[in-house]
């Protein structure tokens, strides 16, 4: 950045030592190492041919997004506290991995279960609640489908707004704070706003979802007369392509422009504006792909044709770009670095949407046999963003966690 | 790591933030001036020909006895992309269910006059639970019209455990009967026709299918006999099945009648490719079968979207049932569609839609 960066990340101090010295060479073998892990990750927890078989489809995504949404706190927020940067410099990338990761899941699984499950669902809203819903007489197996997408919902908004702090607004004005005081202070306020969100963009959804409808406890979905579904998947939609917006600016638009914009909170607000137009770009761009393709959406219509896949599709479309930018960024050392910014930047766009048209190709061709999923791009109970986001995971506690190892290690300064 | 802030950098900065909003304001653009943009849709109706009249009968729509037991089944496997083939379903000690078990099946007979007088005798799935099925295909005149080969063809929409698993109650009485199913059957789907079972999911099939079977696809407008069609739609459905095929009557002087197995594309969906394909497919005289809306009695925004819409359909018959679910049932009489009330017999146990042993006569 280009003055006065009011707070840095650990992430960004970190300078390597390259055990594999071959850019290309080291980037493709990380990349398969990651593959691997994310596929014995999958057939562990999610594949419905696997062992738990968690993807049934939400109850196994919800875990996916809190993973990631954790992971962020971890790194973005808490800056790795409570461990010191010594440990993290000295210990084997293999050891750190293990450890990190197993906070992951392990703060993933209190969320869900204590707090979701045992305290908000059963002191507020019973539909944050497997257990409780359950009570009410509805089926056991919905039960766990309705309150995972209810809990998920939380982690895709949280995933849009809580980096926002560290990345755009660097924290101001509580960067002078110390871990983790600073890291709870960006949580408390981040998860506020993600409470706010969520109950203006997710939680009428909830009105229609039960029968008969809960008129008294939910607004009824304002979206409806101008994006023609009751769905909350019209939310899901935009605001997983703020969440991409979100990453992008921070990997390989390296905060550009709103970089520019010389004092807080001015750049952080010049940031969030940026990535919201960001995001509506995408969203917009994607539903006009669509309607390309496959013609305009009908009401009413369910799959390919209906409004509510197409905007869920949107925020598919843009984690598929996400995945191929992260993979630049972690992998490929952000490459180009040598021109100036701007062709910098211009160029990893195009190859990230090149790359993304490949990977897209890649994953509905080879998905079903891979993953155990079903072919074909509309499915009622199939979720793209499930093994994407899964893998864009691992690339973060690859990339975060472990350094990249084996490609690279941590050099200490000291 | 960048120099020290320049004006330069700066206009380059808003430069490119200028191409990002154009950007923007053309995906905006585009999609609110889509209608100008978009190529024109283009229509393209295949004439099916004319039936006389046409007769539907609702031999069993009851597909599973208890919802929880069926989607604790689910739940166990792993949820709703598991294969059907490998789910052990219950089928025993089951108090709501036929002589204990769980299962029942989806079955319908059609009868179709076509403009010449002769009549054509339809089998349309096969159900689930052998048992079930065989007792209510004597009890509808099927069986015996299976036996004496009476019955012209059979159709399977798709390969769902409750429209095809009961096979073995079919070949029983008519092992080489002539059969269309869509594309997109498992390889499973064709071993078990070819007299394979699947004991681990209790799917047990000991009579080879004989007879000449074909296999339908999207590519057109499959007509069989004039006035009498089937569409197949490529979709991938839940439990791991491909494809489903569906019915286009055209009965004369009514209009186009849609009957459906599972109605997995969506009824909309359908209506909509049924409007672009086949001529008169502007207005749907009447709808039977399942519409795959809520069969769990579970709920989501989006089928409200289908219900808030259908209205604009005109449709004058609506004779759903089975997978349709009661609350939409309840939700498409409240929003004052043309659903046809049943009589709740043959462990049907609501009258609020067409149920077992309930016809439909279009003439
Ligand atoms: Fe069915
Ligand atoms: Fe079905």
């Amino acid at each position: 950045m280009s003055h006065q960066v009011l707070d840095t990340l650990f992430l960004e101090e970190r300078k390597f030592t390259h055990i594999i010295k071959q850019p290309v060479v080291r980037g493709v073998v990380n990349v398969l190492l990651a593959f691997a892990f994310f596929m014995a990750l999958w057939w562990v927890f999610m594949d419905p041919r696997g062992w738990l078989r968690w993807y049934t489809p939400q109850y196994g995504y919800m875990y996916i997004r809190w993973l990631l949404i954790v992971a962020i706190w971890q790194v973005y927020i808490f800056n790795f506290w409570p461990f010191k940067i010594e440990w993290l410099e000295k210990t084997h990338p293999l050891q750190k991995g293990l450890i990190m990761i197993g906070i992951n899941f392990a703060i993933t699984g209190i969320l869900v279960w204590v707090f979701y499950y045992w305290i908000f669902g059963k002191l507020a809203i019973p539909y944050f609640s497997w257990p409780e819903l359950k009570k009410t007489g509805l089926s056991d197996f919905f039960s766990r489908e309705y309150s995972s997408l209810a809990i998920l919902m939380m982690a895709a908004i949280a995933s849009w707004l809580s980096p926002i702090w560290p990345s755009a607004f660097e924290n101001y004005p509580w960067h002078r704070l110390q871990q983790p005081a600073k890291g709870f202070t960006v949580l408390a306020v981040t998860f506020l706003f993600t409470t706010y969100a969520y109950f203006i963009f997710m939680h009428p959804h909830y009105r229609v979802l039960f029968y008969p409808w809960q008129e008294y406890t939910a607004a009824f979905p304002w979206w409806y007369e101008s994006f023609r579904t009751l769905s909350g998947n019209f939310n899901v939609g935009w605001i997983m392509c703020a969440t991409v917006s979100v990453w992008l600016t921070e990997t390989i638009l390296e905060h550009y422009p709103f970089r520019l914009v010389e004092k807080q909170p001015w750049r952080g607000l010049a940031g969030f504006a940026f990535i919201l137009l960001l995001a509506w770009i995408l969203f917009f761009t994607f539903t006009f792909m669509q309607d390309m393709v496959w013609g305009v959406s009908v009401e009413g219509a369910k799959r390919l044709m209906a409004p509510d896949w197409r905007y869920l599709h949107n925020g598919e479309l843009a984690v598929i770009l996400l995945t191929v930018a992260l993979a630049l960024y972690f992998y490929f050392d952000n490459w180009p670095r040598k021109f100036s910014t701007e062709v910098n930047l211009l160029v990893r766009v195009a190859i990230v949407i090149v790359g993304a048209w490949g990977l897209h190709w890649l994953y509905y061709k080879f998905s079903p046999g891979l993953l155990g999923t079903q072919a074909g791009y509309s499915h009622p109970q199939q979720f793209p963003m499930a093994p994407v986001i899964l893998f864009i995971n691992v690339m973060l506690y690859h990339g975060w966690f472990m350094d990249c190892w084996p490609g690279r290690r941590i050099r200490k300064e000291s | 790591m960048e120099k020290d802030f320049t004006r330069r950098t700066f206009i380059k900065g808003m430069a490119v933030g200028t191409m990002a909003g154009y950007l923007g304001a053309a995906g905006l653009s585009s999609t609110v001036f889509k209608n100008q943009l978009l190529p024109q849709e283009k229509l393209n109706q295949v004439d099916i020909g004319e039936i006389k009249a046409l007769k539907i009968k609702v031999v069993s729509e009851t597909s599973w006895y208890d919802n929880n037991v069926f989607l604790n089944d689910v739940k166990g496997a792993g949820g709703l992309l598991v294969n059907q083939y490998t789910i052990p379903w219950t089928c025993a000690g089951v108090a709501a269910g036929y002589q204990g078990s769980n299962l029942g099946g989806f079955s319908t007979y059609i009868e179709a006059t076509l403009m010449d007088g002769k009549v054509m005798k339809i089998h349309f799935d096969t159900g689930w639970n052998p048992a079930w099925m065989e007792k209510r295909f004597r009890e509808e005149g099927v069986a015996e019209k299976l036996a004496k080969k009476e019955i012209d063809f059979m159709v399977l929409s798709h390969e769902h455990i409750d429209h095809f698993f009961g096979l073995e109650a079919t070949l029983k009485f008519y092992p080489d009967i002539p059969l269309y199913v869509p594309k997109g059957f498992y390889q499973e789907g064709f071993d078990f026709l070819k007299g394979k079972s699947f004991p681990a999911a209790n799917a047990i099939n000991n009579i080879p299918h004989r007879g000449k079977m074909t296999v339908l696809d999207s590519s057109k407008v499959n007509i069989l006999y004039p006035g009498i069609a089937l569409m197949t739609f490529d979709v991938p459905i839940i439990l791991r099945v491909f494809g489903e095929q569906a019915f286009v009557f055209n009965v004369k002087d009514k209009g186009l009648v849609l009957v459906t197995g599972c109605c997995h594309q969506g009824i909309i969906s359908y209506m909509e490719e049924v409007r672009k394909k086949v001529k008169g497919g502007e207005k749907i005289y009447a709808i039977e079968g399942g519409l795959h809306i809520s069969p769990f009695e579970d709920w989501d925004p989006q089928y409200d979207d289908l219900i808030m819409a259908f209205n604009k359909y005109g449709v004058q018959k609506i004779g759903c049932n089975h997978c349709t679910g009661f609350i939409t049932a309840e939700k498409m009489h409240k929003a004052g569609l043309p659903v046809i009330k049943g009589t709740a017999r043959n462990m049907t146990k609501r009258d609020i839609y067409l149920g077992n042993g309930d016809e439909l006569a279009i003439a």
